[in-house]
């Protein structure tokens, strides 16, 4: 009973956060809400009794790639302008291919998923998943791997190139902040 | 997951407790920083409020009650006003995870012939005992950063704004650093459950057939890096002196809470001191056996239970003054330098000890 208290409320929660983030101008808040979302699924995660995945949920995504991306979203200074639309046919085909993407994966989630889902608890905790990912996986683990130190390079390659002699990633934030602000209490 | 009436009772017992202890380290600690600091630079520091200035947290407290809380008129209001909840939610949560104490059997309990409790009942003095518990802590600690960086940003000042770039950029940096120097513990204790990790510091091993040295990770010479690199992590995770650069009081007005006043700082006040005492906590549970007494068995009654909380309060307290200490003695870094210091010093320290522990095991001396 409990359970499915907090399982409704944090799913609506993901649900809700989830919209805010297409449907607000402010790409901060859009920032903001996407963690709370991440927040509501590593729920799922406890509620399946899976705390390992909920933790990583947890670290991975909202503690790691969202702060990046609020990171970049702050750096840039991306202000929330109204922009008209200029370009009304790529608009409305837009539209009808995430209103297409929506129902065909609705459609399948509830053919399949809802059905297929094993009665008991899986087992998720670090050991399985790790003897997973070196035993039945290590393939597509090592390729990942690979893929991820291939990007690594390619940032690092791209980034020297465009910084050329500067040094680091702290060189423009050692300077004098360029506007005048109030300094006030 | 089957649990009774007494399970919740025994759980909100828990929760008073720890939240009691939590939320007590922000006037305790404030009175100690700056007596530490009056200290450490040879003046007297706040002595006019009370006995040794013991009242100062209170003057202070009501002094935040009744400032005016200023919202500036450029700020996104919403996110203004929940920025200092997004800061204290981490803060007050990741010490669930955290054993405090020795589990012992609660004995039955009969006032007058009525039994009030039926005995045989392990207390276990943990909140929530996951079995990704330091997971778990890294995770609320990694939120913690949204608390600043949506201070600084709905704040609308530009002073503020590079507090909370600079945080996040902080925050990803060592976040790995911390997570890589754990893991060595880790991988003695074999499992990510912290009362594990207490477990296996308890006893102690015998040095030169003469000298018994508590089996603690600080004495393990396997520990000795990471344990320096997890402590400096920590530092940087809780924003403390020489890696406080959200705010950063020289360059940077105070950083992500420039437009902050009243109750609202008061807030973001009160997170720091309780990450500081949950990170002081774990860095306990980690490197300094938790809530183990050296050379001293602790028995499963309440008494050990009683001596072991005590011993933890004890720790964490000792390592709460390392904080101050290290505050007033060492001055802020350049950011350039520690973001060097991050990833091209602390990270490959890391990984080191990582192997340097894997080795210990693969040869069997740990």
């Amino acid at each position: 009973m409990f359970e499915y208290l907090v399982f409704f409320v944090f799913a609506a929660m993901a649900i809700i956060f989830a919209l805010v983030v297409i449907l607000h101008r402010n790409p901060v808040v859009g920032a903001l809400s996407l963690v709370v979302s991440f927040f509501s699924l590593a729920v799922m995660y406890v509620l399946l009794e899976a705390p390992f995945l909920a933790a990583l949920q947890v670290i991975v995504y909202a503690g790691a790639i969202m702060v990046l991306f609020l990171f970049v979203i702050m750096l840039l200074n991306l202000q929330h302008r109204h922009e008209p639309s200029t370009r009304p046919v790529q608009q409305f085909l837009g539209y009808t291919g995430a209103a297409a993407f929506l129902i065909t994966i609705v459609y399948y989630i509830g053919k399949y998923a809802v059905y297929t889902m094993p009665a008991g608890p899986f087992h998720a905790d670090a050991r399985s998943i790790g003897l997973a990912l070196f035993q039945a996986y290590v393939f597509p683990f090592e390729m990942v791997s690979i893929l991820l130190l291939a990007a690594i390079v390619g940032a690092l390659l791209l980034s020297g190139r465009a910084i050329g002699h500067r040094t680091g990633i702290g060189t423009e934030t050692t300077e004098e902040p360029a506007g005048k602000a109030e300094v006030s209490r | 997951m089957a649990f009774d009436a007494t399970d919740i009772v025994l759980s909100i017992v828990k929760i008073a407790i720890v939240l009691s202890f939590v939320l007590s380290v922000t006037p305790v600690m404030a009175w100690v920083e700056r007596r530490g600091a009056g200290m450490i630079q040879d003046r007297p520091g706040p002595n006019r409020v009370g006995p040794f200035g013991l009242l100062q947290p209170f003057a202070d407290a009501l002094k935040f009650l009744t400032k005016e809380d200023i919202i500036p008129a450029q700020a996104n209001k919403l996110l203004y006003t929940l920025a200092p909840a997004f800061g204290l939610l981490p803060a007050l949560t990741t010490i669930a995870v955290v054993p405090w104490g020795r589990p012992f059997v609660i004995p039955q309990m009969t006032i007058g012939g009525h039994v009030l409790f039926t005995g045989g009942r392990l207390f276990e003095p943990i909140i929530a005992d996951v079995n990704a518990g330091i997971l778990v802590v890294f995770a609320l600690a990694s939120l913690s950063v949204y608390g600043v960086t949506t201070a600084g940003w709905s704040s609308a000042n530009k002073y503020s704004m590079f507090g909370a770039i600079r945080s996040s950029a902080q925050m990803i940096s060592y976040e790995l650093s911390l997570a890589m120097a754990a893991l060595g513990v880790l991988l003695v204790t074999g499992s990510l459950r912290l009362s594990d990790v207490v477990w296996t510091q308890a006893g102690s091993f015998v040095l030169f057939d003469t000298i018994r040295v508590p089996a603690w990770n600080c004495f393990s010479p396997g520990m000795w890096l990471s344990m320096v690199v997890f402590i400096a992590a920590a530092f940087a995770e809780t924003n403390r002196l020489p890696f406080d650069f959200a705010e950063a009081e020289a360059e940077l007005v105070a950083g992500y809470h420039t437009e902050y006043s009243s109750m609202k700082f008061a807030l973001f006040f009160m997170s720091e001191y309780m990450s500081m005492a949950t990170m002081s906590a774990v860095i306990v549970t980690l490197f300094f056996g938790g809530w183990g007494i050296p050379w001293y068995h602790v028995p499963p009654t309440f008494l050990g239970f009683l001596l072991s909380a005590i011993a933890f309060l004890i720790k964490i307290c000792i390592m709460l003054f390392v904080f101050v200490w290290v505050r007033w003695t060492i001055p802020r870094l350049k950011y350039d330098i520690l973001m060097r210091l991050g990833w091209k010093v602390f990270l490959p320290l890391a990984i080191v000890n990582l192997v340097i522990v894997a080795g210990f095991i693969a040869k069997g001396w740990i």
